[in-house]
């Protein structure tokens, strides 16, 4: 190499260099620590991907406080010891905060590392022990098990007007998580429990769990289970003629799931925490978005990530600057309306646990799509 | 042209050994805690690929059962050390160290008595059916293990009166932990039992007449290296201070074993190297993006396309090559003076 042409190399770098420093001088940083490979990966990628464009719509109409966000996402593998690392680096790069995990075992296995470092985490976790144990940084952006449980158990005594029902669960922290929280739920309300089954993260053959749950004769069947097995499960029970209700939570009438069920997802009933498809305006306002962006139907860890974005947003700006202490304070309580933040989506409080309430629905399944069928009030009024 | 003996090539080891510990003491010292915890999860997978090593690339013995053994070694420690602990701060941690390394021992030895009857692939059945019973345990059983919800606040060991909070504290206590081990296996693979399970795995046959016991040896190969998977894992649980059945699963079975194969079975220093590939690469390859996992499984397989005996076999082919050629350019030099002769 000669000499000139080194010195316009190093030239270039140092210039690129300082290009750089500048641009992250009035950027804010956000990690992503998201599932993008692995058991989590549907859930992960529409989370990231919600979050993805509510950071283009911030930044192209100004950024936070005259600040761009700067969002890098690392892939977990769906691993906690792998999350954990990654919530590390997030931290170490000075991340404003944390967006993700999803999944709850990834969550509870890196929550202690943003709660050292005082950084906000913003997660897409369900599983009802997260917030019971005292983690200061820690913010859903879903219903916790614990609060949407007795809504799903109310729909089976009024609604489905069920004596006893079968439950099929899948034996990670997620799944059991919801199979502990709704067996009392329906035991307190005089439903018997006809089956209880286990099925595992990945399985591919649901035939004999689907028998299992047809000779158990209930009522109607609880399905709790992630995406593609909720798939897998609803194509194995319709093989075998069941014509009983199939109940499920958020996960069971999700987007991808009625895209690989097809017809057998028809008919699926149950609650849902958040939907494209419930008539909110804004929900379907950011269907459409996502869906010309990213060329598919998201589901709801896709306004997870979105909503959980602007939620970011709005408390920063009530602050009025980038502290993650004043964050913590202002996030804990916060009350967010559609009326003031559009990208909300929908009317959201934040308990002291860092616990979300807010309206929920009821859907069913027909014609290869979502149909909300009513709207349930906040557990708490606000 | 004499080879060199094994006795120097041990040596070497030794050196790159001790003066591999001595360059980490001081290397992660400006790094932040992300760069440090990869290093010291590479640590604690090292130890726990050495024992597979042993098993595997000295012994011969396909084993498909290391995670369940670093679990039972993780679980034991986090079982002894929460909560206060069995004895105190102090002493939870040391004792719980040795519990785990114990108890793997036992169950290797335990394991073991399947591995006199069958060979091979079949072998690889058995140890396969006691890590996913071992990873059933850790799930179903609940009351003991926190089943899928996991064992959270696993407290750091306390030295000196010392909790080893510091992430770079910690590091350094792991790396003497490491040493220690590292030095025991290099003692171990010297001395004459370690010849024994290099005849073992050369020709069964031909050690027995030659007066090895192969039950006891067999026997012992399996514990030894459950046992440094024991060590590993606890250290494994500190180190993360939160445990679920994830990562011993079955999978994370197949990972060490590639660990292993791909540092180079048999020898020494290959579980290093192994895991350094396995574990660390992959975080090193984020730089890609999207892609890291794609580039990551590409490199294995072009790796062990080019060189079945993983990273220092492709060293060892490579000298082997240049003493080839030098053997060569000696023959040729010696043609030419003959012919040169009248």
């Amino acid at each position: 190499m000669t000499l000139t042409k080194r010195s316009l190399m190093l030239a270039t770098v140092a210039l690129a260099a300082s290009l750089g420093a500048a641009a992250a001088q009035d950027a804010v940083k956000i990690v992503g620590v998201v599932e993008l490979s692995g058991a989590g990966a549907t859930a992960g990628t529409n989370y990231k991907n919600g979050a993805q464009l509510a950071v283009d719509e911030i930044n192209a109409a100004g950024g936070i406080l005259g600040k761009k966000i700067e969002f890098v996402v690392y892939d977990t593998q769906t691993n906690p010891g792998n999350t954990r690392a990654a919530v590390q680096r997030g931290v170490d790069e000075g991340a404003f905060a944390i967006f993700g995990p999803v999944f709850s075992g990834p969550i509870g296995a890196s929550m202690q590392i943003a709660q050292k470092a005082g950084v906000p985490q913003i997660v897409g976790g369900e599983a009802a022990g997260l917030t019971k144990q005292g983690v200061t940084t820690l913010f859903r952006t879903s219903l916790n098990q614990a609060d949407a449980m007795p809504k799903l158990a109310n729909y089976f005594k009024d609604a489905v007007k069920a004596s006893s029902v079968a439950v099929v669960w899948v034996n990670n922290d997620f799944g059991k998580g919801g199979r502990d929280a709704i067996i009392p739920e329906l035991q307190k309300r005089g439903i018997k429990i006809a089956a209880d089954i286990a099925t595992e993260s990945g399985q591919a053959d649901f035939a004999a769990d689907a028998i299992k749950v047809k000779n158990a004769n209930a009522d109607a069947v609880f399905v709790y289970l992630n995406e593609e097995e909720s798939a897998r499960f609803l194509r194995a029970i319709k093989q075998q003629g069941y014509d009983k209700p199939i109940v499920g939570e958020t996960t069971l009438l999700g987007a991808k799931v009625i895209e690989l069920a097809g017809a057998a997802a028809e008919g699926a009933k149950g609650h849902v925490g958040l939907s494209v498809d419930a008539p909110v305006a804004g929900f379907a306002e950011f269907g459409k978005k996502f869906q010309a962006k990213f060329n598919y139907k998201s589901d709801h860890n896709g306004i997870k990530g979105y909503s959980g974005m602007y939620m970011l947003k709005s408390v920063v700006e009530k602050t009025g600057k980038f502290d993650k202490e004043a964050f913590l304070k202002a996030a804990h309580g916060a009350v967010i309306k559609v009326k003031d933040v559009p990208g909300i989506l929908i009317d959201s409080k934040w308990d002291d646990n860092g616990d979300v309430d807010r309206e929920s629905f009821l859907a069913e399944v027909k014609g290869g799509k979502q149909v909300i069928t009513g709207t349930l009030p906040p557990v708490n009024k606000f | 042209m004499t080879p060199p003996s094994p006795l120097s090539r041990l040596d070497l080891n030794l050196l790159v050994l001790l003066l591999g510990a001595a360059i980490l003491w001081f290397v992660p010292a400006g790094m932040k805690s992300y760069g440090i915890y990869v290093i010291s999860f590479w640590l604690v997978m090292s130890i726990a690929a050495m024992g597979l090593n042993l098993t595997l690339g000295y012994a011969g013995l396909k084993s498909l059962a290391q995670a369940a053994f670093l679990g039972i070694g993780a679980y034991t420690t986090a079982l002894m050390t929460a909560k206060g602990g069995i004895a105190g701060p102090v002493w939870s941690w040391p004792l719980a160290f040795l519990a785990s390394g114990a108890l793997t021992f036992l169950a290797g030895i335990l394991l073991g008595f399947p591995a006199l009857r069958v060979k091979f692939h079949y072998l690889a059945f058995v140890t396969l059916a006691f890590a996913t019973l071992m990873f059933l345990i850790f799930r179903n059983e609940q009351w003991l293990t926190g089943g899928v919800y996991g064992f959270p606040n696993i407290p750091r060991p306390t030295l000196f009166g010392v909790k080893l909070l510091n992430d770079l504290a910690f590091f350094r206590f792991l790396l003497v932990v490491t040493l220690a081990l590292s030095v025991a296996m290099w003692w171990l693979l010297r001395s004459p039992w370690g010849r024994a399970f290099m005849a073992l795995r050369e020709n069964p046959l031909r050690a027995a007449s030659l007066g090895v016991n192969l039950r006891s040896y067999t026997l012992l190969a399996f514990a030894i290296g459950a046992g440094y998977g024991g060590f590993a894992g606890a250290l494994y649980a500190p180190m993360v201070e939160f445990i679920d059945p994830a990562p011993f699963a079955i999978s994370a079975s197949f990972v060490l074993l590639l660990t292993v194969v791909v540092g180079g079975q048999g020898y020494f220093l290959g579980p290093f190297l192994g895991a350094a590939f396995s574990y660390v690469l992959p975080e090193m390859l984020r730089v890609t993006g999207g892609y890291y996992l794609l580039v990551y499984a590409a490199l294995v397989l072009a790796l062990l396309l080019v060189s079945p005996q993983g990273l220092l076999g492709l060293v060892e082919k490579l000298r082997e090559r240049r003493r080839v050629k030098a053997a060569q350019a000696m023959r040729d030099a010696s043609k030419v003076m003959l012919e040169a002769r009248p």
